[in-house]
């Protein structure tokens, strides 16, 4: 069925053999990443010299604050999953250790193997309605299950000890060791510098860049072969384990269990912490921690009562005058200070520099469409499209908008069912497979809008398409090029990538999954004249050199006329007129359809 | 009566419009041309209120009304069609031709005869007024949502792609509908594809690029133009 | 034997009834503006404040004073909701983050509870109707069951009535269909948005009036309103009126029948119960329509 294992030619040395810190994380995360161990370390060690005892249990409670708000921010901004129960999966762990260690008197190791199973249970409870509903109805499960929570400790009290708690008989672990600190300050340090770290460095691996498109578009996560339900339950699973170490750290910290600790009040403290530190930030569960309970806490040591009351304030004010979190708000602030960035025009030609030309089977059909019909209640969408196109041809999808075009990239690539007829790509009927089994057949595609994604960073943006790369082989396109484009990248914020480069990065994103098959959706809308011949020269040079074969909308007739090989017209979903370029456009069917403006 | 010189705007630091200048009189209908991408929706936008602009004036009946919000020119006569026949959905028809009415305050009188007219031009829209509105196929529903801009009686009326998603063959009569609107002293401006089908009706005809206007002449200019540039 | 089970229905439909309302409140602000006001909850509890301090002020009130303090706790709650919303809507126009509402609604519940707290302290208040116990099928039936039930009912067919009728209704109910519709319509969207606030305060301001004798008025007792309430608006499908005036008792019987049969603890799991299985079984809920999404 594959031309593709054919195609190992290209090249033999892995793009960007040297690595840098620049490629991993952007200055601000190291910068932020810097202050927040530090800050870490002077708040553990400090107390410690004076041997102020309640000091030393406020920062290991904070730090495991912070773990817990880390993987609640895993969950909220890595994978878009609203959580209102993080505060259950914290307090499932405490409390597993609180009856190993305290009633049975177990270990402490046990007791922590425990409370990550009992972490990772509640997390894969949370998971499960996930896959069927999002937002905040997700929100609202959640959090009735916090609210539960606490209940079902009272309601089980001969396992729980109900409402008296359970005391936990761990005082080794707050004696000094002989450098200085107690184990448990120790264990709850080390926990907190890798849960900083984690928070910096996860977005940028492959797992949190697949969730982080999940997250922003399920339709182009599938179309990369990345399964949103999947990265869901990942994240659960992940931010659950990452919240049980910290659950397992708070019996020893207090000292004691009880119902009342783990309210509804924990989850909105988790879940405060992240917005209104700044959603997305290394530090920012940091700062929303240190401001919502250190703060409280601290300033109001004397008025208990008041805490609440500062705490509701602090998250108001915050978010009506930094709606995007205090280091958010910190963070867009210097860089509006910073001169807007331009991005340098891409060189395509550079892309197929030194590419030895791949050989594949021609005389084939890359896709075959038999009379595919697809409805959306009283709507038509294709009507009885039959259609072929060849192995390494270029083929133009015009007609106005709403004619069907892009239903019809929809059906190719696996979004849409059809409703009728066949439809064969890489000699495979696609009829019952999903948009995920289809792009793993090799058909890449782009959409009309661009699927570029200011929560991922620009670089990172084309790095997906590498991620989803379909086989082993080393990248077909020029290794130079990509390494360029790296470089280029990683010095950009991506917001300031203009309009129609978008385009160009997601064209390119999608050539590096090495499918071969490209379905391009207005690949040149807001592309300059001179832009475009440069682009129409990148689409022969992808058939002539890299073999693939390309089917795109367009709406500029010109730049159809230039590269394609045969053209389809469309109307109301049917086929008026498909061939070559010359018969289709004197076909009197054609004519009073394209009066439409053409370039000058 | 509309008068825009040197508007420019964009989305963040983005520039869409480049210093567009044209102006509409009465009775006027205007088609804007020019691709996806080309900067025709912002500036439609921009013009009716949604999208503040970055440099430029809007003059309408002479007063500069650039900034100004829609909830002000919907009152002083200057109204947008949004492109892909939005309506609400979950009202009725007529539900949603009221509600037209509400922000142009118009007369009781006014508004029944507007209705009449739209009625005897759509008489589907009669037919189906207690219906749903997303009931309606996409054609009944983009008359759904010019009716609803009729019955304000607005002076200018911008018009965003009103065949976007609809079979050609559903043109004519919402064409035929504009210039009749037209006739009665309104100026329409009107972005559409379909150069073609707007040229029929349109009095002058301009073609955006790259946020530019590229050409602004008659509509019998643009024809033979627009067959010169093929 | 049957008499339980009497009783269980007709204190669970009063009960429900406040969930009913609850989700109405929601309802009004959700079409208008997307949002889903958490402090709702608490501005109830507020409300039933209003009655308790009625009675510490006047004493026993004459059903024509408890009618006219009704009014007057409607309003105040109108108008603190009027003022939050306001509040809440803020930096949503000059932020493309449109999830502060999120946070903003959650503080103000935060609060206002910890208000409460710092005023009564963490014991509920008690308020005793006013009206004398009803005789019904044999038993007695604490008035304010009864008189939620008809509240429930009156805000129905105001707010019907209301939002298909009136021009304004009409626009509030429209606004969220298409939000930039609404604009490029000329709709005061900002003010019918705060015009919504404004109604589902008056909504929770006088349900916690009437219901004071029968709702928890403690500082921590919001949540749960909240979350009956939403239970009750996903099961009836959002936005829809009818739903939750259906929906509202059937959750207060289950969450009676859970308390009478099984215990008070368990109430909160049987509420969360109901949720998921709606969510999953029909998460547009009973009258939701599937067709309602925008476009």
């Amino acid at each position: 069925m594959t031309t593709r294992t054919s195609t190992s030619a290209a090249y033999t040395a892995e793009p960007n053999p040297t690595f840098k810190l620049r490629h991993l994380l952007d200055r601000s995360s190291v910068v932020q990443l810097a202050i927040g161990i530090a800050a870490m370390v002077v708040a553990t060690i400090v107390p410690h010299i004076f041997g102020i005892s309640y000091w030393i249990g406020i920062v290991n409670l904070a730090i495991i604050y912070i773990v817990a708000s880390v993987f609640m921010s895993l969950l909220l901004v890595d994978a878009g999953q609203v959580s209102f129960g993080h505060g259950a999966v914290f307090g499932a762990a405490a409390y597993a250790v609180g009856i190993a260690c305290g009633m049975h008197g177990l270990p402490f190791p046990v007791g922590v193997l425990c409370g990550i199973v009992a972490a990772l249970f509640i997390g894969i409870l949370f998971a499960l309605p996930a896959l069927r509903v999002q937002w905040f109805y997700l929100g609202f499960v959640t959090l009735s299950a916090a609210m539960v929570f606490p209940q079902m400790l009272f309601a089980f009290n001969e396992y729980t000890k109900g409402i008296s708690g359970i005391s936990i008989p761990l005082a080794w672990m707050s004696e000094d060791l002989p450098i200085g600190i107690s184990t448990l300050s120790l264990l709850v340090l080390i926990l907190g510098i890798a849960a900083l770290i984690t928070s910096a460095v996860f977005p940028k691996t492959t797992l949190g860049r697949r969730m982080r498109v999940a997250a922003a578009s399920p339709e182009a996560a599938q179309s990369l072969g990345i399964s949103p339900g999947k990265m869901r339950f990942l994240a659960f699973i992940i931010a659950s384990f990452g919240t049980g170490l910290a659950g397992v750290l708070y019996p020893p910290t207090v000292g004691f269990v009880s119902p009342n600790a783990f309210h509804l009040d924990m989850s909105i403290l988790f879940f405060f912490a992240v917005i209104v530190g700044g959603k997305g930030q290394p530090l920012g569960t940091m700062a929303g921690i240190t401001l919502l309970y250190l703060v409280p806490n601290v300033f109001l040591a004397q008025l208990v009562e008041y805490r609440a009351l500062v705490y509701g304030i602090v998250a108001f004010v915050v978010m009506l005058l930094m709606p995007s979190g205090v280091v958010g708000g910190i963070v867009r602030w210097i860089n509006l200070r910073q001169k807007p960035q331009t991005m340098p025009a891409l060189q395509f030609s550079q892309i197929v520099d030194n590419v030895k030309p791949v050989e594949r089977v021609k005389d084939e059909n890359a896709i075959e469409l038999v009379d595919v019909r697809k409805t959306f209640g009283s709507v038509v969408a294709i009507n009885n499209v039959t259609l072929n196109v060849r192995r390494g041809e270029i083929h133009g999808l015009v007609g106005a908008n709403g004619s069907g075009k892009t239903s019809l990239l929809n059906v190719l690539n696996g979004f849409t069912r059809i409703d009728g007829g066949t439809a064969r790509i890489n000699g495979k009927e696609i009829t019952g497979l999903n948009a995920r089994q289809v792009a793993k057949l090799g058909v890449g595609r782009t959409f009309q809008t661009p699927r570029i994604f200011e929560q991922l960073g620009a670089w990172d943006n084309v790095q997906i398409g590498l991620d989803a790369k379909l086989s082993d082989n080393p990248t077909l396109v020029s290794p130079a090029f990509v390494g360029n484009l790296r470089d280029m990248l990683s010095r950009l914020r991506t917001e300031s990538i203009p309009h129609g480069q978008r385009r160009l990065l997601e064209v390119i994103r999608v050539i590096l999954t090495d499918a071969d098959i490209l379905l391009l959706d207005e690949p040149a809308a807001g592309l300059s004249p001179d832009e475009r011949i440069a682009f129409a020269a990148l689409l022969r040079d992808l058939r002539d050199k890299l073999g693939l074969t390309i089917v795109f909308v367009e709406h500029d007739l010109d730049l159809v006329a230039r590269v394609a090989d045969r053209v389809t017209v469309l109307e109301s979903g049917s086929v008026v007129a498909s061939g070559d370029v010359a018969s289709v456009w004197n076909d009197p069917k054609v004519k009073p359809l394209f009066v439409t403006v053409r370039h000058a | 009566m509309l008068e825009i010189s040197g508007l420019c705007a964009g989305y963040g630091k983005l520039p869409v419009l480049r210093d567009v200048s044209f102006s509409v009189s009465a009775g006027e209908i205007v088609l804007i041309a020019g691709e996806n991408g080309a900067g025709k929706t912002t500036l439609l936008q921009t013009i009716g209120g949604l999208i503040r602009p970055t440099a430029g004036n809007i003059r309408f009946e002479g007063k500069d009304v650039a900034g100004t919000i829609p909830e002000k020119l919907v009152p002083a006569g200057l109204r947008l069609v949004l492109d892909g026949h939005r309506v609400f959905p979950e009202l009725s028809v007529f539900d949603n031709i009221r509600l037209g009415a509400v922000a142009s305050n118009t007369p009781k009188a006014t508004f029944d005869g507007a209705v009449e007219q739209i009625f005897s031009v759509f008489p589907i829209l009669k037919e189906k007024s207690r219906d749903k509105a997303r009931s309606l196929s996409g054609g009944q529903q983009q008359m759904l949502a010019l009716a609803q801009a009729f019955v304000s009686q607005p002076k200018v009326l911008l018009c965003d792609e009103p065949s976007l998603g609809l079979a050609i063959a559903l043109m004519p009569p919402i064409m035929e509908f504009l210039r009749t609107w037209a006739k009665t002293g309104t100026a329409i401006v009107i972005v559409e594809q379909h150069v073609d089908l707007a040229l029929t009706v349109a009095d002058r005809a301009l073609l955006m690029e790259r946020g530019s206007i590229v050409f602004n002449g008659t509509a019998d200019e643009f024809r033979t133009g627009g067959d010169k540039n093929a | 034997m049957w008499q339980e089970y009497a009783i269980i229905l007709v204190r669970g439909i009063g009960l429900g009834s406040v969930y009913a309302l609850m989700a109405m409140s929601f309802n009004i602000v959700k079409v208008s503006s997307g949002i889903l006001n958490f402090a709702q909850g608490n501005m109830l509890v507020l409300g039933g404040m209003i009655a308790y301090a009625a009675t510490a002020y006047f004493g026993a009130l004459s059903p024509v004073i408890w009618f006219l303090v009704m009014i007057a706790s409607a309003l105040i709650i109108g108008v603190v909701v009027t003022i939050q919303g306001y509040l809440t809507l803020l930096p949503l126009s000059h932020s493309e983050d449109q999830q502060s509402w999120l946070i903003t609604t959650m503080a103000v519940s935060i609060i206002i509870g910890a208000v409460l707290l710092l005023a009564q302290g963490p014991n509920a208040l008690m308020v005793r109707s006013i009206f004398p116990n009803i005789p019904l099928f044999g038993m007695r039936v604490p008035a304010p069951f009864l008189l939620a039930i008809g509240l429930a009912i009156f805000w129905y067919f105001a707010l019907q009535l209301f939002m298909s009728k009136t021009l304004v209704g009409l626009a509030i109910s429209a606004l969220w269909q298409d939000p930039v519709a609404a604009r490029a319509a000329g709709l005061k969207v900002r003010r019918l948005q705060l015009l919504a606030f404004g109604i589902s305060g008056l909504v929770v301001g006088s349900t916690g009036f009437v219901a004071a004798p029968i709702i928890t008025l403690a500082s921590d007792s919001a949540v749960a309103y909240v979350l009956n309430g939403f239970v009750a608006v996903v099961i009836g499908g959002v936005a829809s009126n009818t739903g939750a005036l259906i929906a509202g008792p059937l959750v207060g019987v289950v969450a009676m029948l859970a308390t009478f049969k099984i215990g008070g603890e368990f109430q909160g799991l049987f509420s969360m119960l109901m949720l998921v299985a709606i969510l999953l079984i029909r998460p547009q809920g009973i009258f939701g329509d599937t067709a309602a999404r925008r476009v």
